[in-house]
């Protein structure tokens, strides 16, 4: 199973790559989510996880481009945020996202997260 | 003496004197009248005894030319004298008053008719012509000579009768003639006297009185007023006097009232200029506190007074009544939450309605597009009687505030992600070294631990901190729903699990199977619990229970009740417990290592849902602390 994951900041992307690779996920990472948009196509991912605040495009403007993009808006997306807050999840939800993921996450469990989020 | 008592004499004496001149003068014309009377009857008798003179000589004469010649004619001549002189004596006597005289008369009269006797014999004789020498010798001349000669005596005393009459007479009428000239020139003078007194009686107390008024009327209390007596000028000088000695306090009493006004005036005027001073330090201050103020009237709410900090908060109504009105009515407040403030809720409103108002925070919305928030206290302004006159109302920028607690809370936000962004690095570090990396040395094992629990400690600490930011910034959000308790307990004893493991303590939970949902936040509500579960677990002496008892109240609530037996907590601590950064003491948060945040956290997520925190403790036997949740409806 293969997830982009869009994370700027270096460690967490780190720990967040080498977490799900031990559960068993391919991982592509990106810094932004320009770079979401620019991977999107080539690589062809079975689910998106962006950070919520990243520099350039953070995960609320890239959720909304894939959501109204044809060709990517049936990915599935799963925020990672440091906003846990309901209005948070429910805007997230709302542009289209299928869950979300607190941080700081478990690298433990983060891969087993995804994937009861993703219903497998 | 009364001056009408003198009045009426003066003009009785006039009168008296009137009456005894009217007497005089009647008296003296009686008099005179007598006099003339006395005077004619003078003259009467002296004619009649003039003719009777007269007739005796007549008679003489006839008798004698008879006897000389015989002739009857003389004869006859005689009678006829004589029946002339017969009424004679009688009709004098009428005019004689004197007895002497009308006896010698009388004596007279005998004498005559003796003579007349003697006569008459001589005649008849004569007419026998017996005898000549009868003739002759005629015996009835000697009678007649002493007739005669008396009858000179009484004409010539008759004579000076008569003068003496005329004398007294004409003495009397010019008497009475001077005195009818006198009387006018008399009553003249009497009328003068009785003037004169008159003027002494009335004019001259008017006078005085008078004289005395104008001293008064220039001002001189000290005058002579007139003797007091006892009639109408008394009066009037005491009735004076009274006015005078009235008019004197009064003019005191008015003196006494200029001075008393002068002073009157002149604290008056102090106390306008220090209510002057009072007024314009007032009107400086308020022009100058950074505070908007504004004072207005009631009931109207028209603005009296509003400083310029005021102007440029809320801006200046408009002084046309229409203008006004439109001007509060496009007026915009709103609460914090974003609701319109009605305009009977505005502060200053409520103030003029009697309502002090502290700190009633609003956004407002002047014309000009801002949008403020202000702090609106208000106060009613009130007379002696109590009287709403108006209010004031001070109103506090606090756009300043705003940012402050807009920065602090960004600050919270970007340390906490900025603090758990390296921790999620090296948490997720360490978990996936200790899991997937073999350490041959135990030790290594336990330090990497070490590292573990310490970040969890850190993660944790960061949480407590950004949800007590939270709860105080007011932003904690809730999002309550019906939830089953089964559940719940479920996902706090899972959570606690973690911390129960490798620990002596058993945990025990009885909850009754007819226990209906809760309206809670599930996640802040597990949280709650889990705290006082992990808190008890730490207090908890080894190898004791801590449980967790769940029931329903009759009220509608759900109560959580965990209980430890623990060292207890001192009375006088309960109240503490609650608060932010407590614990009982030092050695207790070194011994159980905690932020102090987590009770106060736990108060603040029940309360926020409508429930209640409580803790029963005693010291040496344990605590329960309970809290209690709504039923769902």
């Amino acid at each position: 199973m293969k997830l982009l994951l869009a994370e700027d900041e270096p460690d967490v992307q780190l720990i967040a790559r080498l977490s799900l690779k031990r559960a068993g996920f391919e991982v592509v990472t990106v810094n932004n989510g320009l770079e979401v948009l620019d991977r999107v196509g080539p690589e062809a991912p079975d689910a998106i996880l962006l950070d919520w605040m990243m520099p350039d495009m953070d995960g609320f403007e890239t959720c909304m481009r894939l959501k109204a993009d044809p060709a990517t808006k049936d990915i599935p997306v799963i925020f990672l945020t440091a906003k846990v807050q309901e209005s948070e999840v429910a805007k997230a939800l709302a542009l289209g996202a299928i869950g979300c993921i607190g941080k700081p996450f478990d690298a433990l469990t983060l891969g087993q997260q995804v994937l009861t989020i993703l219903g497998k | 003496m009364s001056l009408r008592g003198r009045i009426f004499a003066v003009i009785g004496i006039m009168v008296a004197a009137t009456l005894v001149q009217a007497l005089a003068v009647g008296w003296f014309e009686s008099r005179r009248k007598a006099s003339n009377d006395a005077m004619m009857r003078a003259e009467t008798r002296f004619e009649h005894q003039t003719r009777m003179n007269r007739v005796v000589v007549e008679l003489e004469f006839e008798q004698r030319s008879y006897l000389l010649t015989g002739l009857p004619e003389f004869r006859a001549e005689f009678d006829r004298r004589w029946t002339e002189y017969v009424s004679l004596p009688t009709v004098l006597a009428g005019y004689i008053d004197d007895e002497k005289d009308k006896l010698a008369l009388t004596r007279l009269d005998q004498q005559l008719k003796q003579w007349y006797a003697l006569a008459c014999d001589s005649m008849n004789r004569r007419t026998q012509l017996t005898d000549l020498a009868l003739v002759v010798r005629d015996q009835t001349a000697p009678p007649m000579r002493r007739i005669q000669n008396e009858l000179d005596t009484n004409q010539r005393h008759d004579l000076a009768l008569l003068s003496e009459k005329v004398t007294t007479a004409s003495d009397l009428n010019f008497r009475n003639a001077l005195v009818t000239l006198a009387l006018p020139a008399f009553d003249i003078v009497m009328l003068l006297v009785l003037v004169a007194l008159l003027a002494r009686i009335l004019l001259d107390p008017l006078a005085a009185v008078a004289e005395s008024a104008r001293q008064i009327s220039g001002g001189n209390f000290d005058v002579r007023l007139p003797p007091d007596k006892r009639d109408e000028i008394g009066a009037l000088v005491r009735a004076f006097r009274d006015m005078s000695s009235a008019v004197q306090r009064r003019q005191h009493d008015l003196t006494d009232a200029l001075v008393r006004e002068r002073e009157i005036s002149q604290m008056y005027a102090e106390l306008r200029t220090n209510a002057e001073q009072e007024s314009a330090r007032l009107q400086a201050t308020i022009a100058t506190v950074p505070a908007a103020l504004v004072i207005m009237e009631a009931p109207s709410g028209r603005v009296v007074l509003q400083n310029a900090a005021a102007d440029m908060l809320i801006g200046r109504e408009p002084d046309e009544e229409g203008d006004r009105q439109r001007y509060w009515e496009s007026f915009r407040a709103s609460y914090r939450d974003g609701r319109q403030c009605p305009a009977e809720d505005w502060g200053p409103r409520r103030a003029l309605r009697g309502e002090v108002t502290v700190g009633q925070e609003l956004i407002v919305k002047p014309r000009d597009g801002r949008t403020i928030p202000i702090l609106v206290s208000a106060a009613p302004l009130r007379n002696d009687l109590g009287a709403i006159t108006g209010a004031v109302a001070a109103f506090q920028d606090i756009t300043n505030l705003y940012e402050v607690d807009r920065l602090k809370s960004e600050f919270v936000s970007i340390v906490s992600h900025e603090l758990r962004t390296p921790l999620t690095s090296i948490k997720g570090s360490l978990q996936l070294l200790v899991t997937d990396v073999p350490m041959p040395d135990p030790d290594h094992r336990v330090l990497m631990h070490v590292a573990l629990s310490n970040t969890d400690r850190l993660i944790r600490i960061i949480n407590d901190i950004l949800d007590i930011s939270k709860i105080e910034a007011g932003k904690l959000e809730l999002n309550p729903r019906p939830f089953d308790v089964h559940e719940l307990v479920h996902l706090s004893l899972q959570s606690v699990g973690q911390i129960a493991t490798g620990s002596s303590v058993a945990l025990v939970h009885v909850v009754p199977k007819d226990i209906p949902k809760i309206n809670a936040d599930p996640d802040r509500t597990i949280q709650a619990i889990v705290n006082l579960l992990s808190n008890a677990l730490k207090y908890a002496p080894p190898r004791s229970e801590v449980t967790l008892d769940v029931t329903q109240t009759p009220a509608g609530f759900v109560t959580f009740a965990i209980t430890d037996r623990g060292t207890g907590i001192p009375a006088d601590k309960l109240s503490l417990l609650f608060k932010k950064f407590q614990q009982i003491d030092g050695a207790d948060t070194r011994k159980f290592r905690g932020t102090g945040l987590g009770l106060a956290i736990t108060k603040a997520l029940v309360e926020a849902q409508g429930g209640s925190v409580g803790v029963i403790s005693e010291k040496g036997k344990g605590s329960t602390f309970s809290i209690t949740v709504p039923v769902a409806r």
